[in-house]
């Protein structure tokens, strides 16, 4: 049996403690951390109050192929690309920050964080293994979340070329085209 | 607003900007470097700098600080959000923010 360094484990519940506190499914914590489940359950009841959500992760990329989603997941995928490319982070770490500053963003602009953190880091491991990527708008040059192999130069994003509906509901903290 | 108005000013701006930097480096120092745009090597000189030496480099005739989205008119049509109505303009600035976190080219 290896032994296990105190310090790693303070620094793999602090990490569970933040991913926790963003409303991480268990799923996640079981794969970003060494805790034991027992140990992971005991600290969601702590922090969260009441115990995890059961079921099954989403995981399908479709619903990032939806309108909305597709807007949101594009935002926290720029700013997780962001913070990769401007210093060395643990992979879950930058999911943690990029998450934390992608729900500074949406609240700024009055919308509805619809993207979760579990979500999020579903997206990175797509991104990852190639599920999924990001293509360059021909229109404003800015990169959203595509499926592989869209073709780059006719690509319109999901803001400059919107479906014929979208965007004309009234809900509160869902994204307006007028 | 005369020349001794104007330095005044700028060296106000200057050391706010600087102080700003500098918590948030110390409090997030990744999240910090998306905030502020510089560079990792910036933001370990701004993290290190005592106050005599903020003081030192916030004064003179120019801000130490620029904007992020340069002459980017994309950028601009859409944090000004010409002609449209007020419904769309939090999806314009949505907009605006995608095209400006994928500008990292510019940190490095």
């Amino acid at each position: 049996m290896r032994s296990k360094s105190i310090l790693t484990e303070a620094k793999q519940i602090s990490r569970a403690v933040a991913l926790i506190g963003l409303g991480a499914r268990l799923q996640v914590l079981e794969s970003e951390t060494d805790l034991s489940y027992e140990r992971l359950l005991r600290l969601y009841k702590e922090v969260a109050g009441k115990s995890p959500s059961k079921g099954q992760l989403p995981f399908s990329t479709d619903w990032f192929m939806t309108w909305q989603p597709n807007i949101h997941a594009s935002l926290f995928l720029n700013i997780h690309e962001y913070l990769n490319k401007s210093s060395a982070l643990d992979e879950i770490d930058a999911v943690i920050k990029g998450y934390q500053l992608y729900l500074e963003e949406t609240s700024a602009q009055g919308l509805e964080p619809l993207l979760s953190v579990t979500r999020a880091w579903r997206l990175v491991k797509f991104v990852d293994n190639g599920m999924l990527t990001m293509t360059k708008c021909s229109k404003c040059g800015g990169q959203f979340v595509t499926h592989p192999h869209e073709i780059a130069r006719h690509y319109e994003c999901a803001l400059c070329n919107p479906p014929a509906r979208a965007g004309k509901g009234k809900a509160a903290g869902a994204i307006r085209m007028h | 607003m005369n020349a001794d108005q104007i330095l005044t000013e700028i060296r106000e701006a200057n050391l706010s900007y600087l102080m700003l930097a500098q918590s948030l480096i110390r409090s997030d120092r990744e999240q910090a470097l998306y905030r502020l745009g510089i560079s990792e090597e910036s933001a370990s000189l701004i993290a290190m700098l005592t106050p005599a030496q903020m003081m030192k480099i916030a004064s003179g005739n120019t801000l130490l600080c620029r904007f992020r989205m340069d002459e980017d008119d994309m950028v601009w049509g859409l944090l000004l959000n010409h002609g449209k109505s007020a419904a769309n303009d939090a999806t314009a600035r949505l907009h605006a923010s995608i095209l400006l976190a994928g500008r990292h080219q510019e940190a490095a």
